[in-house]
């Protein structure tokens, strides 16, 4: 078990639109088919390369747009990028939109069949670990209930519950172990290290650097589309930490003039109005 | 741009060709049943309720073409239900179908997941109410005392031939929709017009020859010809009508589809 990631000048462009951009055919005629076309691109990622040997788990850090979701979707196959390449040899399994297909009119154990094999298992695998999938989410009393009854956090414990049966030899994890209570955030969490025994090779994207540390054997950190560094995860999150912290207090430095500034601005539209 | 080396090579299947496929076969299976179930769910009349709209149509119809504005077709109601059942199949399927990209954002999203079956699922599931009206057709059928031929073997061909020829549609129309938010407004335009351009409910000899050529075109018109040729005439139907529709579906599906194809990396991006 386990599979190689290796990503090799990786980059992803989005295109960016005129924001007077056409959005339906009634718009385009009264445009006269102006503004169709992208007015730039916009790299999200730009020479991105690592690669992952099989087994082994890595923490992903960086800010909010520095492109740890785009990478990851990439890496599971969804987009392709516009310049270099990626290659994973195993089944993929994925935590991140949990519950897509869900429906609340339906019951639970429909919803289990649905995603499931929405998640790549087929009916048979689905059926065979159908009772240790309701056991993990613990909702044996409403398995046979609609789905709209149950709370989110139990709606979330039933889709990671499906996700975790899905035997990935890579898997992608994004965010999702704010899932539930703290006794749920443990169990998914000693799921996650089982897989990791089994093999698995996994990316984890967090911003939480204490739980890349507790769990990650390596780290990288993307900032601006661009990786940063990629190394032991202790010299990662040191890093990262650091740079965080200066950052921050840059902000705050600014903080008050760049607010009177704004102020000023707003003064003049709407006088100009 | 470096388009040519730049790529995802993802054998996150592991599995050979076939387990591929019977995967597939399951995610069709459980999706097309999701929504048979959603529909049906709430009501135990859910089937009859279903086909409120043919009979509906089948009334009205059935009044204005016999009894105010004559046409003189001999056994009207199979007539007119052996057109509007597969009308109904297409129109309601395609209408639906162009929404089949842009109304699963989650899927799209979705690592490993084929795109691709979005389409086919919305078909089949409206095939599948299709086929549930059929015995209705059938009733009618035994009640106007016509007798059934060898012919209606061919009535597994003549669906396959329409599904073609919808899902090549499928797939143009839910690519363009992402771009163009109002195709549906404008399919559904489409589809009005279609419905009175096409001999669904009047008969195909009432066309002036001039207009033959025209007609011939509508892939639909042979379809619906051929569905009364074995339900109605107990005729085998225009064989090479037939193939011609089908080979030019096909050939329209395969465009469609690299269409589809072409345009799916940049789903993601466009939702």
């Amino acid at each position: 078990m386990g599979a190689e990631i290796v990503v090799r000048s990786v980059g992803k462009s989005f295109r960016r639109y005129h924001p007077e951009r056409p959005r339906t055919l009634q718009e385009a005629v009264l445009s006269g088919l102006r503004g169709l076309r992208p007015v730039e691109r916009f790299w999200a990622l730009r020479d991105i390369s690592f690669s992952a040997a099989p087994g082994k788990m890595i923490g992903i850090m960086g800010a909010n747009g520095a492109g740890k979701s785009t990478l990851l979707r990439l890496i599971g196959g969804v987009g392709r990028p516009d310049e270099g390449q990626i290659h994973v040899n195993g089944r993929i399994g994925a935590l991140l939109d949990l519950g897509a297909g869900f429906h609340p009119d339906l019951t639970g154990r429909e919803n289990v069949y649905i995603n499931g094999v929405i998640s790549g298992l087929s009916r048979r695998e689905v059926s065979r670990s159908f009772d240790s999938i309701v056991q993990f989410a613990e909702l044996e009393d409403f398995i046979d209930s609609p789905l709209r009854v149950y709370s989110t956090g139990m709606q979330m414990r039933l889709a990671f519950a499906i996700a975790a049966h899905a035997e990935p030899e890579v898997l992608l994890i994004d965010e999702v172990l704010a899932v539930g209570d703290i006794s749920f955030q443990q169990k998914c969490i000693q799921r996650i290290e089982r897989f990791k025994s089994q093999g698995c090779t996994i990316l984890l994207v967090s911003h939480e650097p204490a739980l890349i540390v507790d769990l990650c054997d390596e780290a990288i950190w993307l900032r601006a589309g661009t990786l940063v560094c990629h190394d032991e995860v202790a010299v990662v999150t040191d890093r990262y930490l650091s740079e965080s912290k200066k950052e921050t207090e840059r902000r705050t430095r600014r903080e008050r003039p760049a607010k009177r500034t704004a102020n000023n601005k707003r003064s003049v539209t709407e006088s100009l109005e | 741009m470096t388009g040519l080396v730049s790529g995802t090579t993802t054998d996150q299947w592991k599995h050979p060709p076939r387990q591929r496929w019977l995967y597939i076969r399951d995610l069709l299976q459980t999706l097309v049943a999701r929504n048979m179930k959603l529909r049906y769910k709430r009501s135990i009349m859910g089937f009859a309720w279903s086909l409120l709209n043919p009979m509906a149509q089948l009334l009205v119809f059935g009044f204005v073409f016999t009894t105010v504005l004559p046409l003189n077709i001999s056994n009207y109601t199979v007539f007119l239900f052996s057109g509007l059942l597969p009308w109904s199949w297409f129109s309601g399927a395609l209408f639906e179908a162009t929404e089949a990209i842009v109304g699963n954002r989650e899927l799209i999203r979705r690592p490993g997941f084929p795109t691709a079956v979005l389409p086919i699922i919305t078909l089949l599931s409206h095939l599948v109410h299709f086929l549930l009206a059929l015995p209705v057709l059938l009733l009618f059928i035994l009640t106007a005392k016509i007798t059934l031929t060898w012919a209606v073997l061919a009535l597994p061909l003549i669906i396959v031939v329409q599904f073609i020829f919808m899902l090549s549609l499928a797939y143009l129309l839910s690519t363009i929709h992402v771009t163009f938010r109002d195709t549906q407004y404008l399919l559904n335009i489409l589809l009005l017009l279609g419905f009175y351009l096409t001999p669904v409910f009047y008969d195909s000899t009432a066309v002036p020859q001039r207009f033959h050529l025209i007609y011939s075109l509508n892939p639909m018109y042979h379809l619906i010809n051929a569905y009364r040729a074995i339900l109605l005439h107990g005729v085998w139907p225009d064989f090479v009508a037939l193939g011609l529709v089908g080979a030019s579906a096909s050939a329209l599906l395969l465009l469609g589809y690299r269409y589809f194809l072409h345009f799916s990396d940049q789903f993601v991006e466009e939702l």
